[in-house]
């Protein structure tokens, strides 16, 4: 009997902790396996950074996706988002000639726009998230091809006219050489906003409303616009990745994001947040993202093909939900 | 003569809560056993073993004096077990007869479905039970207690022998009620055997032959329904004797705090609300006014208009000390001093997956924040208060709210809303699905929030209950009010006379 109930506490301490242990797990292999002519090519200082700035975009938009989430809906719109940002940012600079606040804030305001549109649909039109940023991930893709014209628009900075202003260049900096930036604005948002979470009034409601609407409306919360106000966060959060996106790459265009939505989702959910809502944390979301990255990352470092990555990444997904969804059957 | 069924030294742990020890059952073909006791006494888990929800239990199941080995649900269903759950599982959409042969459909000769076939196969099983409903009708066009039957029907033509009602009453009115006792003795006469679990003690000895009582996973004892009365059952169950259930205490009754004027509800077609029409009355300080009538005759209805629910839908005026206030939603009502405890704590009460303490702040967040961050020291002096004052058994505030019993989350609910300080509260049925112990202590409460002065309206379907607790009662059918009893005057005859007088007057 005794014995029988450590065993129970292990084994829900397991299922608890099961993404740390994954990440823990994962790591470990990937220190042991990645070794390349007497060199460790995974533990080095570089490819940590790497790593951590590889995930950074998708974490930004998982960070969103998270609230989404917690408030049982989803917003498929985001890795649109990230390519209408992306261009938006990119022509701004180079056709418009703007210098870098003013890109940043039309930015910044074009996502937050976007996912307020959103938020409006779902809570004012009452249609499901799920439509709604479906149907919204294909225009935000359609405004971007019509405002480049269907192309990508490479970046080259300098102070001359048609050139883009080299403070956004920062975005594709590391800071000593060594820490990328992306990585910098990926953590430091998402202590904010596990403070949001955890501290504040606002987190307190997105719980409460994605684990009862109906209660939480009759205590007085405004659901509508608690709802209102994760969405056009989550488009924010968008258009920040959007722009690193394109300082990255040294171009905006209406392709780039592509699947993004899908990686955050990814995130999101091999963190351990419940698809239906209700419960999950900011730090699972970390967790989850890294273990995402890291698997991206071996399997490059292994040399993979990159069709089998997807695959494997599609599985590890399935794989991570259902370990979640386990329970006790009796 | 066989016995139908025996259950001998039945055993179950879940972890380490140790929910069922070596409990015994018996049931005879054409015997209505009562299963009586308080929430968390094992009835659900002994009849879960029954019908193969449950696998790995300790003990031995007999039907026909022949041991029998319930693995699932499929084995339960061969053997000829039912159970008709609290909480119907069909589907909604679907219509009478589709749900009938859900699994087992009919099929032509082309393997099609023959709708035309099941319905009428359907229609017999419905003619049976007296009931005259279309099978092709969808299943959310019945009402509750109709969708029950439904289900019945469908036990009896899958030939069941040992029928589970698990509170099949707490959800249809009395006249649906009289129906289903109709059933149950034809069913009995024609010798399945029925196991029916209530809480609700006239029913027992209208209905039970016998009756079996369990507290807290162990088996109390067996007695024939004409040896016994309601107080010995309820010592059994609950382990002492309860002399009396309503510790009415006279309160001072002061100003009037609610006076509700022409108050109006229009639902639209097809809507589940019922539409409530020139509904007026006042409430005082220190007063309990009670709401009586059956279910779906808008008691629910008549607290969410006042609490801000339907808006676009309410007319009419309130004051709230003398004052006329607009309440537009649920943030205004609870602003001028209403709470409201609903019915359904898990559905619109609680949040399950959040803490005690965070579901009573819910309310409250704005108050509770200084500036940009939640002031946990102030919010957790008003739980360790509420928890002591409602008596919440739980480790902590921290404990989640979904891990505790029907009283304890009554209590929570209690305590959120008491933390609002109301100048009203309006509580709609307070002790549905509460154990017995729990429900005297939320009279206690009941009488002490009255004494400090803050006006109460109870809905409760429990007449007893409701006469018990309240100062004045007002009977409420189809939307519109019906009566109004003083305290002392009021008996069960007189508000259930009341409750249907449309109904009467319509039939």
């Amino acid at each position: 009997m005794k014995q029988g109930n450590n065993a129970l506490n292990v084994r829900e301490t397991i299922q608890k902790f099961q993404s740390y242990i994954a990440l823990v797990v994962i790591f470990i292999i990937g220190s042991i396996i990645c070794v390349k002519n007497g060199r460790n090519t995974f533990l080095s200082i570089t490819n940590i950074m790497n790593l951590l700035r590889a995930v950074s975009e998708t974490g930004i938009i998982a960070i969103g996706m998270t609230m989404i989430v917690l408030l049982g809906d989803i917003d498929l719109s985001v890795g649109s988002v990230v390519g209408l940002v992306s261009t938006g940012c990119a022509a701004l600079m180079m056709h418009n000639d703007l210098e870098f606040v003013p890109t940043v804030l039309i930015c910044l305001c074009m996502g937050a726009a976007y996912g307020l549109f959103n938020g409006f649909v779902v809570t004012r039109m009452k249609i499901q998230a799920f439509v709604v940023t479906l149907a919204s991930m294909n225009i935000a893709r359609g405004l971007a091809r019509l405002w480049s014209g269907g192309a990508g628009i490479p970046l080259s900075y300098g102070d001359a006219p048609g050139l883009a202003p080299p403070a956004f260049e920062v975005l594709s900096k590391r800071v000593g050489g060594v820490v990328p930036v992306p990585a910098i604005i990926f953590l430091v948002l998402l202590s904010i906003f596990w403070f949001v979470m955890s501290k504040t009034r606002f987190g307190r409601q997105i719980y409460a409303v994605g684990g009862n609407a109906t209660a939480a409306h009759l205590s007085g919360i405004n659901v509508k616009n608690v709802k209102m106000i994760a969405f056009m966060l989550s488009g924010l959060l968008a258009s920040i990745a959007g722009m690193i996106h394109s300082a990255q790459i040294f171009q905006g265009g209406p392709n780039e994001g592509m699947s993004y939505e899908m990686y955050a989702v990814a995130a999101v959910a091999i963190g351990g947040t419940s698809m239906a809502g209700g419960k999950g944390t900011m730090f699972g979301t970390l967790v989850g993202a890294l273990i995402f990255g890291m698997l991206d990352n071996i399997m490059g470092l292994k040399g993979l093909n990159s069709n089998v990555q997807l695959v494997a990444k599609g599985f590890l997904i399935i794989l991570s939900v259902f370990l979640q969804a386990v329970k006790k059957d009796d | 003569m066989s016995r139908l069924l025996r259950m001998e030294g039945i055993g179950k742990s879940f972890g380490q809560v140790r929910a069922l020890n070596n409990v015994s059952l018996e049931l005879d073909g054409g015997e209505v056993l009562a299963l009586m006791g308080e929430n968390g006494a094992g009835k659900s888990t002994l009849m879960n073993i029954l019908c193969g929800a449950l696998v790995r239990y300790e003990g031995q199941v007999y039907i026909d004096d022949k041991p029998v080995q319930i693995g699932n649900p499929v084995v339960a269903r061969s053997l000829g077990i039912a159970k008709i759950h609290q909480e119907l599982q069909m589907a909604k959409e679907m219509s009478i007869a589709e749900n009938m042969f859900m699994g087992r459909e009919k099929c032509n000769w082309l393997g099609l479905v023959d709708k035309k076939a099941q319905e009428e196969e359907a229609k017999k099983w419905l003619s049976m039970l007296e009931l005259d409903l279309n099978p092709h009708r969808p299943l959310k066009s019945l009402r509750v207690g109709e969708q029950q039957m439904v289900e019945i029907a469908k036990a009896i033509s899958l030939k069941a022998r040992i029928l589970i009602l698990d509170e099949p009453t707490s959800a249809i009115s009395k006249q649906e009620t009289e129906q289903l006792f109709r059933v149950i003795r034809r069913l009995a006469s024609e010798g399945v055997g029925i196991i029916y679990i209530t809480h609700r003690m006239e029913e027992v000895f209208e209905i039970a032959d016998r009756l079996e009582v369990l507290r807290d996973g162990e088996y109390i004892g067996t007695v024939n329904a004409k040896q016994t009365d309601r107080d010995h059952i309820i010592s059994m169950m609950v382990g002492r004797e309860i002399k009396d259930m309503y510790p009415k205490e006279a309160v001072p009754i002061g100003d009037e705090v609610l006076r509700v004027e022409h108050l109006y509800l229009n639902t639209p077609q097809g809507s589940s609300s019922r539409p409530l029409h020139d509904i007026s009355f006042t409430l005082r300080k220190g007063e309990v006014r009670g709401l009586a009538g059956l279910l779906g005759a808008g008691r629910s209805e008549v607290f969410e208009c006042l609490f801000g629910v339907h808006p676009a839908l309410t007319s009419g005026d309130i004051y709230i000390e003398g004052q006329k206030v607009t309440i537009k939603s649920p943030r205004d009502a609870i602003d001028h001093g209403l709470s409201f405890a609903t019915e359904d704590r898990k559905g619109k009460g609680l949040v399950l997956l959040r803490s005690i303490g965070e579901n009573m702040s819910l309310p409250l967040l704005k108050k509770f924040t200084k500036g940009v961050v939640m002031n946990t020291g102030a919010e957790k002096v008003e739980w360790d208060r509420q928890m002591e004052a409602m008596r919440i058994k739980a480790p902590g505030t921290g404990t989640l709210a979904g891990t505790l019993s029907g009283g304890n989350q009554q209590k929570v609910v209690l305590g959120r809303w008491l933390i609002t300080r109301p100048k009203i509260l309006l509580l709609d049925e307070p002790t549905r699905g509460i154990d017995v112990g729990a429900k005297a202590e939320i009279y206690q409460l009941i009488n002490n929030l009255a004494a400090q002065g803050i006006g109460i309206i109870v809905v409760s379907s429990e007449l007893p209950e409701i006469i018990g607790i309240s100062d004045r009662i007002l009977t409420l059918c189809e939307g519109k009010i019906t009566g109004e009893f003083m305290r002392g005057d009021a008996t069960q005859e007189k508000l259930l006379s009341a409750a249907t007088l449309r109904e009467e007057a319509s039939a």
